[in-house]
Protein backbone atom coordinates (compact mmCIF):
# COMPACT_ATOMS: atom_id res chain seq x y z
CA UNK A 1 0.00 0.00 0.00
CA UNK A 2 0.97 3.00 -0.58
CA UNK A 3 2.36 5.98 1.48
CA UNK A 4 -0.52 7.93 0.34
CA UNK A 5 -2.98 5.85 0.55
CA UNK A 6 -1.73 4.95 4.56
CA UNK A 7 -2.16 8.67 5.08
CA UNK A 8 -5.66 8.91 4.04
CA UNK A 9 -7.31 9.87 6.83
CA UNK A 10 -10.64 11.08 5.31
CA UNK A 11 -12.97 9.01 3.96
CA UNK A 12 -15.64 9.63 1.90
CA UNK A 13 -19.11 10.75 3.98
CA UNK A 14 -20.69 7.39 3.07
CA UNK A 15 -18.15 5.23 3.44
CA UNK A 16 -17.59 6.66 6.95
CA UNK A 17 -21.69 6.03 7.56
CA UNK A 18 -21.65 2.25 6.76
CA UNK A 19 -18.21 2.10 8.53
CA UNK A 20 -15.43 0.87 6.74
CA UNK A 21 -12.16 0.86 7.43
CA UNK A 22 -8.84 0.67 5.33
CA UNK A 23 -6.60 -2.21 6.43
CA UNK A 24 -3.38 -0.74 6.56
CA UNK A 25 -1.74 -3.83 7.84
CA UNK A 26 -2.82 -5.27 4.52
CA UNK A 27 0.82 -5.29 2.40
CA UNK A 28 -0.50 -5.35 -1.38
CA UNK A 29 -0.66 -5.59 -4.13
CA UNK A 30 -4.06 -3.82 -3.99
CA UNK A 31 -6.02 -2.46 -0.61
CA UNK A 32 -8.18 -4.06 1.64
CA UNK A 33 -11.38 -2.77 3.03
CA UNK A 34 -12.89 -3.83 6.52
CA UNK A 35 -16.62 -3.60 7.26
CA UNK A 36 -18.02 -5.04 10.94
CA UNK A 37 -21.62 -5.76 10.66
CA UNK A 38 -23.96 -3.71 11.78
CA UNK A 39 -27.87 -3.18 12.83
CA UNK A 40 -28.42 -0.47 9.61
CA UNK A 41 -26.41 -3.10 7.15
CA UNK A 42 -29.02 -5.25 7.55
CA UNK A 43 -31.18 -6.32 4.40
CA UNK A 44 -33.84 -8.10 6.25
CA UNK A 45 -34.47 -7.37 9.96
CA UNK A 46 -35.14 -10.99 10.39
CA UNK A 47 -32.42 -12.62 8.77
CA UNK A 48 -29.23 -10.41 10.10
CA UNK A 49 -27.37 -10.57 6.65
CA UNK A 50 -25.34 -7.92 5.04
CA UNK A 51 -27.71 -6.05 2.25
CA UNK A 52 -26.16 -7.40 -0.97
CA UNK A 53 -26.00 -3.33 -1.61
CA UNK A 54 -23.74 -2.94 1.12
CA UNK A 55 -21.30 -5.21 -0.14
CA UNK A 56 -21.94 -4.21 -3.69
CA UNK A 57 -21.05 -0.81 -1.96
CA UNK A 58 -17.61 -1.67 -0.30
CA UNK A 59 -16.62 -3.36 -3.56
CA UNK A 60 -17.10 0.22 -5.17
CA UNK A 61 -14.97 1.86 -2.70
CA UNK A 62 -12.64 -0.69 -2.19
CA UNK A 63 -12.16 -0.54 -5.93
CA UNK A 64 -11.88 3.02 -6.53
CA UNK A 65 -9.20 3.27 -3.38
CA UNK A 66 -7.34 0.58 -5.66
CA UNK A 67 -7.07 2.73 -8.12
CA UNK A 68 -6.04 5.75 -6.13
CA UNK A 69 -2.77 3.47 -4.66
CA UNK A 70 -1.66 2.60 -7.88
CA UNK A 71 1.94 3.34 -8.64
CA UNK A 72 1.24 5.61 -12.14
CA UNK A 73 -1.73 7.51 -10.27
CA UNK A 74 -1.36 11.05 -10.15
CA UNK A 75 -3.69 11.94 -6.68
CA UNK A 76 -5.99 14.70 -7.63
CA UNK A 77 -7.06 13.10 -11.12
CA UNK A 78 -10.48 13.05 -11.27
CA UNK A 79 -11.85 8.86 -11.22
CA UNK A 80 -14.73 8.02 -13.02
CA UNK A 81 -17.02 4.04 -12.59
CA UNK A 82 -17.61 3.33 -16.05
CA UNK A 83 -19.34 0.10 -14.63
CA UNK A 84 -19.29 -2.43 -12.06
CA UNK A 85 -20.59 -5.82 -12.28
CA UNK A 86 -20.81 -8.28 -8.96
CA UNK A 87 -21.36 -12.02 -8.56
CA UNK A 88 -23.18 -12.71 -5.11
CA UNK A 89 -22.04 -15.83 -4.53
CA UNK A 90 -23.24 -16.44 -0.18
CA UNK A 91 -25.19 -13.83 2.07
CA UNK A 92 -22.60 -13.28 4.68
CA UNK A 93 -23.99 -12.66 8.11
CA UNK A 94 -23.80 -9.45 10.38
CA UNK A 95 -21.90 -10.79 13.00
CA UNK A 96 -19.14 -11.22 11.06
CA UNK A 97 -16.88 -8.63 9.41
CA UNK A 98 -16.81 -8.29 5.37
CA UNK A 99 -12.79 -8.11 3.89
CA UNK A 100 -12.93 -6.91 0.77
CA UNK A 101 -9.61 -7.08 -1.16
CA UNK A 102 -9.38 -5.16 -4.87
CA UNK A 103 -6.52 -5.64 -7.36
CA UNK A 104 -5.99 -3.11 -10.38
CA UNK A 105 -5.12 -5.31 -12.95
CA UNK A 106 -5.07 -3.01 -15.64
CA UNK A 107 -3.95 0.84 -16.08
CA UNK A 108 -2.95 2.77 -19.11
CA UNK A 109 -3.57 6.43 -17.98
CA UNK A 110 -7.30 6.36 -19.67
CA UNK A 111 -8.63 3.58 -17.97
CA UNK A 112 -8.11 0.92 -15.84
CA UNK A 113 -9.89 -2.40 -14.86
CA UNK A 114 -10.43 -4.13 -11.07
CA UNK A 115 -11.09 -7.56 -9.77
CA UNK A 116 -12.46 -7.51 -6.04
CA UNK A 117 -13.24 -9.96 -3.57
CA UNK A 118 -15.53 -9.83 -0.58
CA UNK A 119 -14.73 -12.34 1.93
CA UNK A 120 -16.15 -12.95 5.77
CA UNK A 121 -13.25 -11.92 7.64
CA UNK A 122 -12.87 -14.71 10.52
CA UNK A 123 -14.46 -17.91 8.36
CA UNK A 124 -12.44 -16.84 4.68
CA UNK A 125 -15.88 -17.58 3.21
CA UNK A 126 -15.99 -16.27 -0.15
CA UNK A 127 -19.51 -13.71 -0.28
CA UNK A 128 -19.27 -12.35 -3.07
CA UNK A 129 -16.96 -10.89 -6.44
CA UNK A 130 -16.36 -8.35 -8.52
CA UNK A 131 -15.30 -6.38 -11.44
CA UNK A 132 -14.91 -2.77 -12.34
CA UNK A 133 -14.11 -0.03 -14.70
CA UNK A 134 -12.65 3.64 -14.27
CA UNK A 135 -12.47 6.12 -16.59
CA UNK A 136 -9.54 8.56 -15.28
CA UNK A 137 -9.34 12.25 -15.89
CA UNK A 138 -11.60 14.28 -18.13
CA UNK A 139 -10.76 15.76 -21.47
CA UNK A 140 -9.77 18.99 -19.66
CA UNK A 141 -7.60 17.23 -16.74
CA UNK A 142 -5.89 14.45 -18.26
CA UNK A 143 -3.62 12.30 -15.42
CA UNK A 144 -1.82 14.82 -13.96
CA UNK A 145 1.15 11.92 -13.77
CA UNK A 146 3.91 12.89 -16.28
CA UNK A 147 7.59 12.59 -16.00
CA UNK A 148 8.05 16.05 -14.77
CA UNK A 149 5.75 16.06 -12.14
CA UNK A 150 5.47 12.08 -11.22
CA UNK A 151 3.81 12.85 -7.96
CA UNK A 152 1.19 14.56 -10.09
CA UNK A 153 0.88 17.59 -7.39
CA UNK A 154 -1.21 20.57 -8.35
CA UNK A 155 0.62 21.79 -11.99
CA UNK A 156 0.97 25.64 -10.69
CA UNK B 1 -54.15 -20.85 -22.23
CA UNK B 2 -53.09 -17.44 -22.30
CA UNK B 3 -56.26 -16.21 -20.52
CA UNK B 4 -55.74 -19.14 -17.79
CA UNK B 5 -51.74 -17.88 -17.19
CA UNK B 6 -53.18 -14.44 -17.02
CA UNK B 7 -56.01 -15.32 -14.04
CA UNK B 8 -53.08 -17.20 -12.27
CA UNK B 9 -50.97 -14.06 -12.07
CA UNK B 10 -51.91 -11.79 -8.74
CA UNK B 11 -52.24 -8.53 -8.56
CA UNK B 12 -49.29 -5.64 -7.87
CA UNK B 13 -49.18 -5.25 -4.52
CA UNK B 14 -48.17 -1.53 -2.94
CA UNK B 15 -48.77 -2.84 0.69
CA UNK B 16 -46.03 -5.92 0.48
CA UNK B 17 -43.72 -3.97 -1.41
CA UNK B 18 -44.01 -0.99 1.38
CA UNK B 19 -44.00 -4.28 3.72
CA UNK B 20 -40.77 -5.32 2.54
CA UNK B 21 -39.43 -1.69 2.21
CA UNK B 22 -40.14 -1.55 6.18
CA UNK B 23 -38.42 -4.53 7.30
CA UNK B 24 -35.37 -3.40 5.41
CA UNK B 25 -32.65 -1.75 7.69
CA UNK B 26 -30.25 -0.52 5.33
CA UNK B 27 -33.26 1.21 3.23
CA UNK B 28 -34.70 3.03 5.94
CA UNK B 29 -30.62 3.88 7.04
CA UNK B 30 -30.72 5.13 2.71
CA UNK B 31 -34.18 6.88 3.64
CA UNK B 32 -35.77 5.23 0.57
CA UNK B 33 -39.25 6.18 0.37
CA UNK B 34 -41.66 4.68 -2.17
CA UNK B 35 -44.52 5.59 -4.51
CA UNK B 36 -46.96 4.32 -6.94
CA UNK B 37 -48.32 5.71 -9.71
CA UNK B 38 -49.93 5.38 -13.14
CA UNK B 39 -46.36 4.32 -14.68
CA UNK B 40 -45.96 2.23 -11.81
CA UNK B 41 -43.41 1.64 -8.39
CA UNK B 42 -40.78 4.95 -8.32
CA UNK B 43 -38.34 5.15 -4.99
CA UNK B 44 -37.12 8.19 -4.05
CA UNK B 45 -33.69 8.32 -1.74
CA UNK B 46 -33.07 12.41 -0.65
CA UNK B 47 -30.45 14.76 -0.91
CA UNK B 48 -28.40 14.13 2.27
CA UNK B 49 -24.48 14.48 3.17
CA UNK B 50 -23.60 11.20 4.19
CA UNK B 51 -24.93 9.61 0.83
CA UNK B 52 -21.70 11.21 -0.82
CA UNK B 53 -18.39 10.15 -2.32
CA UNK B 54 -16.45 12.66 -3.69
CA UNK B 55 -17.10 15.99 -1.75
CA UNK B 56 -15.15 17.72 -4.23
CA UNK B 57 -17.64 17.40 -6.53
CA UNK B 58 -19.32 16.75 -4.96
CA UNK B 59 -20.94 13.88 -6.25
CA UNK B 60 -22.98 10.66 -5.24
CA UNK B 61 -20.96 7.75 -3.33
CA UNK B 62 -21.40 4.67 -6.49
CA UNK B 63 -22.56 2.50 -4.00
CA UNK B 64 -25.17 4.43 -3.15
CA UNK B 65 -26.10 4.15 -6.87
CA UNK B 66 -25.83 0.82 -6.74
CA UNK B 67 -27.82 0.08 -3.64
CA UNK B 68 -30.78 2.51 -5.24
CA UNK B 69 -30.76 0.29 -8.38
CA UNK B 70 -30.69 -2.77 -6.51
CA UNK B 71 -33.79 -1.93 -3.80
CA UNK B 72 -36.16 -0.29 -7.03
CA UNK B 73 -35.36 -3.72 -9.19
CA UNK B 74 -36.41 -5.60 -5.66
CA UNK B 75 -39.17 -3.78 -4.97
CA UNK B 76 -40.72 -3.70 -8.29
CA UNK B 77 -40.21 -7.03 -8.73
CA UNK B 78 -42.61 -7.67 -5.13
CA UNK B 79 -44.91 -4.96 -5.95
CA UNK B 80 -45.25 -6.62 -9.42
CA UNK B 81 -45.08 -10.29 -8.37
CA UNK B 82 -47.07 -9.83 -5.25
CA UNK B 83 -43.86 -11.59 -3.25
CA UNK B 84 -44.63 -12.02 0.40
CA UNK B 85 -40.68 -12.45 1.00
CA UNK B 86 -38.04 -10.71 -0.42
CA UNK B 87 -36.61 -12.34 -3.97
CA UNK B 88 -32.45 -12.94 -3.83
CA UNK B 89 -29.95 -10.69 -5.91
CA UNK B 90 -27.88 -13.19 -7.49
CA UNK B 91 -25.93 -11.13 -9.91
CA UNK B 92 -25.84 -7.56 -10.87
CA UNK B 93 -24.73 -5.26 -13.35
CA UNK B 94 -24.26 -1.39 -13.53
CA UNK B 95 -23.51 1.22 -15.99
CA UNK B 96 -22.69 4.57 -14.50
CA UNK B 97 -23.74 6.93 -17.08
CA UNK B 98 -23.20 10.34 -15.42
CA UNK B 99 -21.63 11.16 -12.22
CA UNK B 100 -24.71 11.14 -9.54
CA UNK B 101 -25.25 15.07 -8.27
CA UNK B 102 -25.80 15.97 -4.76
CA UNK B 103 -29.70 16.29 -5.26
CA UNK B 104 -33.06 13.45 -4.83
CA UNK B 105 -32.58 10.51 -6.94
CA UNK B 106 -35.65 8.67 -8.46
CA UNK B 107 -35.38 4.43 -9.69
CA UNK B 108 -37.57 2.86 -11.69
CA UNK B 109 -37.48 -0.70 -13.02
CA UNK B 110 -39.02 -3.35 -15.10
CA UNK B 111 -39.27 -6.91 -15.12
CA UNK B 112 -37.13 -8.45 -18.67
CA UNK B 113 -38.20 -11.88 -18.15
CA UNK B 114 -39.63 -13.34 -15.00
CA UNK B 115 -39.66 -17.58 -14.86
CA UNK B 116 -40.40 -20.14 -12.57
CA UNK B 117 -37.24 -19.46 -10.49
CA UNK B 118 -35.46 -16.26 -11.83
CA UNK B 119 -36.48 -12.65 -13.09
CA UNK B 120 -34.26 -10.95 -15.15
CA UNK B 121 -34.67 -6.85 -14.05
CA UNK B 122 -33.81 -3.67 -15.37
CA UNK B 123 -33.56 -0.45 -13.46
CA UNK B 124 -32.59 2.97 -14.11
CA UNK B 125 -31.76 5.86 -11.81
CA UNK B 126 -32.21 9.40 -12.53
CA UNK B 127 -32.62 13.14 -11.14
CA UNK B 128 -33.89 16.40 -12.34
CA UNK B 129 -34.69 14.98 -15.85
CA UNK B 130 -35.79 11.75 -16.53
CA UNK B 131 -34.47 11.30 -20.02
CA UNK B 132 -31.04 11.76 -18.63
CA UNK B 133 -30.47 8.53 -16.82
CA UNK B 134 -27.46 8.66 -14.28
CA UNK B 135 -27.29 5.12 -13.90
CA UNK B 136 -28.85 1.66 -15.40
CA UNK B 137 -28.51 -1.68 -13.71
CA UNK B 138 -29.25 -4.92 -14.97
CA UNK B 139 -30.46 -7.63 -12.15
CA UNK B 140 -30.77 -11.41 -11.52
CA UNK B 141 -33.32 -12.52 -8.91
CA UNK B 142 -34.02 -15.64 -7.54
CA UNK B 143 -37.41 -16.05 -6.52
CA UNK B 144 -37.96 -17.22 -2.44
CA UNK B 145 -38.79 -20.78 -2.47
CA UNK B 146 -42.88 -21.59 -1.49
Amino acid sequence: MSLFLKSLKELPPFGQALGMVLEEADTGPGVAVLLPGAEHLSGDAEDAVFHTSVILATIDNTAGWCIRDHPDYAEGTSMATLDLRVDFVTPARLSETLRVRAVCEGFDGDIAFVRATAQTLKTKVLIATGQATFMLGTPDMPNLATPANALGGPVD
Amino acid sequence: MIKLAQAGRSAPSVALAQQQLNKMPYAAFLGVSLRVGPDGLETLTPDRADLIGNTNLPALHGGVVGSLLDITGMLTLVFLKALDRSPRLVDMDIDYLRSGQALPTHGRAEIVRAGRRMANVRARLWQDDPERPIAIGRLQFLFPKS
